[in-house]
């Protein structure tokens, strides 16, 4: 027997107007902050706080990763809430301040100008992560079904907001007395915020929902991800906690130890969806995703390391470490795997959205060439590899190696967001 | 690709056009996919009623697969009303995949 039937079910998807832009600046800036990567491997053996240091890292978690998952989300929230997006007038704002913000705060740091360049880049990257989050939460409040992936993107937004309010706060600390310390004594939790409430939060939310899609897998465990859901959350609250009573620095181990189980039983869910997949074969985009989700554990070791075995003088090289581990490591991982699983979708549903009848149109992953993706992907490992060994033998040569390997992956990567973005149908 | 049909003959003919409207994600058409649940005809008003399903209710695909089923059934009976519409009740499952999909999805 069938049900009843409609229409209604299909899924709202975001113009790709709205969508693009955030693709073409994030590969933009990836470019930008692998080259500035090259020029100041240096900085390995410096303290994080620096100027050069602060620019690379802001490329890296504004320009590339929140730029790219702005887009990716303003694609996907359809799916993950299950409603449409709300409003493509704030999804077009959220591009322009952020997009005019990065570039203020990324030259203000690399200068140090702490003034008018840094305050001007954090009030309208400010403004672009309001409107991102208003546009969340509203598209979640008109959707009306409210499952685990939307407490997901919801929670991952506030998140983000309370980082980037929070730097704003740092950034005005730098010129007049808003905080009871100076700004570098928030930088910890600062990033964490950043990359435990916004990035970690949305890729599991994301990740949760998309990785068993494409493997054409039935598993599904809403319980864990609950679990998940709020282990993350409160590592996170508790980590905040115990850095502003100035706990003693063996007490991190709890929100550590939080944040460990939350992805391991995040890395037990994805290995469940895989091991009853229906697709058996698995494209090489999903392949550096699932590799994306182990490299989560990757910082969480780093930072075992840094509490058990090292002295407090030696922290700083573990910071960049760690850092790395997390910006070049686990987050462009799952960027470069997850970029070439929506950018060519997106591309293929303007380009033949109603050309598909014929059987004659191209799968989305011929937008693209996979030659250049394999390339990419061995040349990033590569290079990502002798970078982490650069850092911890303090090695130069390894250092200019793996950045260079960096940069040239970079390059595969924007000449195949390139190709794809601009593939035309073959004429008749 | 179990497909209910009260019009074996002229179904077969809807089939034969559907084998080329594609699964973009997967790669696999939607007859091999079992996404098509059920065809029928009505002779006497030229209309033909379709139903089928996406393997996920949250496909972003959703939307280009179904116009292009219509388009296809355009195409196979350009004389008649074309009716497709979407169901989740019953869920795809991964006994709908014709041997031949199997096939295809074990690489």
């Amino acid at each position: 027997m069938l049900g009843p039937i409609g229409n209604s079910g299909l899924q709202q998807t975001t113009t790709y107007k709205v969508v693009l832009p955030f693709y073409v600046y994030a590969a933009l800036s990836f470019i930008l902050a692998t080259i500035l990567l090259l020029l100041n491997t240096h900085l390995v053996d410096e303290h994080f706080f620096h100027p050069h240091t602060l620019a690379i890292v802001h490329s890296m978690a504004l320009g590339w990763g929140t730029m790219i998952i702005f887009g990716a989300s303003h694609q996907l929230l359809p799916v993950l809430i299950e409603g449409k997006l709300d409003s493509n007038l704030l999804a077009y704002l959220t591009f322009i301040f952020s997009g005019i913000g990065i570039p203020f705060l990324i030259v203000g740091f690399y200068q140090f100008q702490t003034g008018f360049l840094l305050q001007t880049g954090a009030i309208l990257v400010n403004l672009g992560v309001l409107c991102y989050m208003t546009n969340v939460l509203s598209s979640i409040y008109e959707s009306k079904k409210h499952d685990v992936h939307a407490w997901y993107m919801g929670a991952a937004a506030l998140w983000l907001f309370s980082t980037t309010f929070f730097g704003l706060l740092l950034v005005f600390n730098f010129t007049r007395q808003l905080l009871p310390n100076n700004s570098v004594a928030y930088l910890s939790i600062h990033a964490h915020m950043g990359l435990i409430g916004w990035f970690l939060m949305l890729v599991i939310g994301v990740a949760s929902r998309l990785i068993p899609m494409f493997l054409i897998s039935k598993y599904d465990n809403k319980k864990t991800l609950w679990l998940i859901f709020i282990l993350i959350n409160l590592s996170l609250l508790s980590f905040i906690f115990l850095n502003e009573i100035n706990a003693p620095s063996f007490s991190l181990y709890l929100p550590l130890l939080i944040s460990l189980l939350g992805i391991v039983l995040f890395a037990r869910h994805c290995y469940a969806a895989y091991r009853v997949r229906i697709r058996k074969n698995v494209d090489n985009q999903m392949k550096i995703s699932l590799l994306s989700v182990l490299q989560m554990l990757l910082p969480k070791i780093v930072l075992f390391v840094i509490l058990i075995l090292l002295p407090k003088g030696q922290f700083s090289k573990m910071g960049i470490l760690y850092g790395f581990s997390i910006f070049f490591g686990w987050l462009t991982a799952i960027i470069l795997g997850m970029t070439f699983k929506t950018l060519p979708f997106i591309v293929w549903n303007k380009v033949y959205h109603n050309k598909a009848h014929a059987g004659k149109t191209p799968v989305p992953k011929d937008l693209f060439s996979e030659k250049i993706y394999d390339t990419m992907s061995v040349v990033y490992l590569v290079g990502f590899l002798l970078f982490l060994i650069g850092i911890i033998f303090s090695s130069e040569f390894l250092l200019k190696i793996g950045a260079f390997a960096l940069v040239t992956s970079a390059a595969l990567y924007v000449s195949n967001v390139f190709k794809t973005l601009l593939h035309q149908p073959k004429r008749s | 690709m179990n497909v209910i049909s009260n019009d074996q003959i002229k179904c077969a003919i809807a089939l034969s056009g559907l084998y080329n409207v594609y699964d973009p994600e997967i790669g696999l058409n939607v007859v091999d996919l079992g996404l098509i649940y059920q065809i029928d005809f009505d002779e006497t008003e030229k209309r033909i009623d379709a139903s089928m399903t996406l393997t996920t209710q949250f496909c972003p695909m959703g939307e280009s697969i179904n116009s292009n089923v219509t388009q296809s059934l355009m195409n196979s009976f350009p004389e008649w009303e074309i009716h497709v519409n979407l169901t989740f009740d019953p869920p795809w499952n991964h006994s709908r995949i014709s041997p031949e999909g199997q096939e295809f999805l074990n690489g």
